[in-house]
């Protein structure tokens, strides 16, 4: 759907503070702010923190914009309006692997700790604070900081544990994967959820008796108290910023040592174990490469089922921005970290199902918008993805071209590759299905029903003879 | 100036993090919880008034 250059379209995701609030216009990011928000972001722009923060790239780039860029929700003018720099692709917190979230944690502390040190706060403590900027993590919540009162403690501490620090233990010590936890709450695990399964020795793990027990006992405890009357209480009893900031340093140095061995998993050894032959490979990306710089330079590549990240890397050199999403966990970790060890801005990893992509969450099912919403790729690699979902997962092939279509850009370019049924690996998930099962699982019905869809401009058979990569544009 | 952030933070959320605050705010939620009890102890005879 084409998008009006000046329709503003307010963002589903940010209502909960109604001091301020996100538009689209465009291509642009603008907040407004009302009278009270606008008075905090002049005070943040006066500090020493922020500026240094944003010039590190720790901070989104924000900067004044004209009032009258956006209408209010009451009718009343914003007092301010902000322009924020653009993140090249959405992504959720269910969609990060372990070491992601753990240093999506440890950003937001330290940004906390910065604040802390200059008399300013974060109202919240939300994993959703921060995206990412290839695997760097960013923090994009300006409306977020507010001059601290004295005495208080951290406003987001329990949002903190519920969307951090609950699904890094969860994963850190029971080897449970949060990501299924996180996609099912909007507002994260909560402490009573959690405390059933952290019994006996397991109390002991780091974190486990005061951020989690304790925690959910003094809610039960304290759940008659109002936060005005408990604030005014720790205030009268002596609460003050260094032991505000002592407790952050405790909780950072938590968050620091969660770390998880991850198990061997069957597809971190998939390059190696793959059976391509070194010809074949060759082949495959010389195709690749060709396939994602034909054409204008694209905004964005989708790498579906990106494993190690070979052709991720590959289209990487040809486009601005790559989303390699890969279903295992594991491996999603793996890459990240190394995309981290390189300081990769332009490659983001995500954690998803190809058969089972996040679905829109939150309030009326919009707030976290939907996989499928957010992709609109100008070229999508399909690169040994199809014969999994169309065999593994029995989605019929025509909806398996569709739904490739429809995460391209108008206009864009779908790379795929059919692994023909001879080919060992279809062999291999064709044996775990009765004979006869997919008979249309052929080349040539998947070529028709390409054509069907776009023009096929390349076309390139492995030398193995087992697999076919097509070049398509889509609707073209 | 009463002031209430648009989130709720928990009131058992709050003094977690007194006591997970090393010694200091071990301290500050002992004389909390102190102050708590004495308040009950003499609002009892007014309230039996």
């Amino acid at each position: 759907m084409a998008i009006s250059p000046t329709e503003v379209r307010p963002e589903p995701a940010s209502f909960r503070d109604p001091a301020n609030r996100v538009f689209h216009v465009g291509d642009e990011v603008l907040r407004g702010l009302d009278p009270q928000a606008a008075a905090h972001w002049r005070a943040l722009t006066g500090s020493t923190f922020f500026p240094a923060l944003v010039a590190a790239r720790k901070v989104c780039a924000t900067e004044d914009a004209p009032p009258t860029l956006v209408p209010a929700a009451t009718g009343t003018p914003w007092a301010a309006v902000l322009r924020h720099e653009r993140i090249p692709f959405v992504s959720h917190p269910y969609e990060w692997s372990f070491s992601m979230l753990r240093d999506a944690a440890l950003l937001h502390l330290e940004i906390l700790t910065a604040a802390l040190g200059e008399g300013f706060t974060t109202k919240d403590g939300s994993a959703y604070n921060l995206q990412w900027r290839g695997a760097q993590p960013v923090f994009i919540d300006i409306g977020s900081f507010e001059p601290m009162r004295d005495g208080e403690p951290w406003a987001g501490y329990r949002q903190f544990c519920q969307t951090v620090l609950y699904p890094l233990m969860l994963t850190a010590h029971l080897g449970v994967d949060f990501q299924p936890w996180l996609r099912a709450r909007v507002d994260g695990i909560e402490a009573d959820e959690l405390r059933p399964l952290f019994n006996g020795a397991r109390r002991l793990r780091p974190g486990v008796l005061t951020h989690l027990h304790l925690h959910g006992a003094m809610q039960h405890r304290n759940a008659a108290a109002s936060t005005t009357e408990v604030r005014d209480q720790l205030r009268a009893a002596g609460f003050s910023r260094e032991l505000l900031l002592a407790t952050v340093r405790g909780i950072e140095k938590l968050v620091g040592k969660l770390d998880r061995r991850p198990p061997e998993s069957h597809w971190s050894d998939y390059q190696r174990t793959c059976g391509y032959s070194a010809r074949d490979r060759v082949a495959k990306e010389q195709f690749v490469a060709v396939a994602v710089a034909a054409g204008t330079r694209p905004r964005l590549v989708l790498d579906l089922g990106a494993n190690d990240g070979r052709y991720s890397r590959l289209a990487a050199g040809h486009a601005d921005y790559v989303v390699a999403v890969e279903q295992d966990p594991t491996v999603v970790d793996e890459l990240y970290r190394q995309l981290r060890s390189e300081g990769q801005r332009r490659i983001l990893p995500l954690v998803l199902d190809l058969a089972d992509p996040s679905p829109g969450g939150g309030w009326r099912g919009v707030e976290r918008a939907g996989f499928a919403e957010r992709a609109s790729a100008d070229v999508v690699l399909a690169l040994a993805v199809v014969h999994h979902l169309a065999i593994g997962r029995n989605v019929p092939l025509p909806e398996v071209i569709d739904w490739l279509a429809g995460l391209t850009a108008p206009g864009g370019a779908v790379v795929v590759e059919f692994v023909h049924p001879e080919d060992p690996m279809a062999t291999r998930l064709l044996a775990n299905k009765p004979a006869g099962l997919f008979p249309d699982y052929r080349r040539d019905a998947f070529e028709t029903l390409l054509a069907a869809r776009g023009r096929i401009t390349d076309r390139l058979e492995l030398p193995s003879g087992t697999r076919t990569l097509y070049r398509t544009v889509m609707g073209g | 100036m009463e002031h209430l952030a648009y989130l709720d933070a928990g009131s058992g959320s709050l003094i977690v993090q007194a006591v997970v605050g090393g010694v200091a705010g071990a301290a500050v939620a002992a004389k909390l919880y102190w102050r708590r009890l004495v308040d009950r102890f003499r609002r009892q005879p007014t309230d039996q008034r």
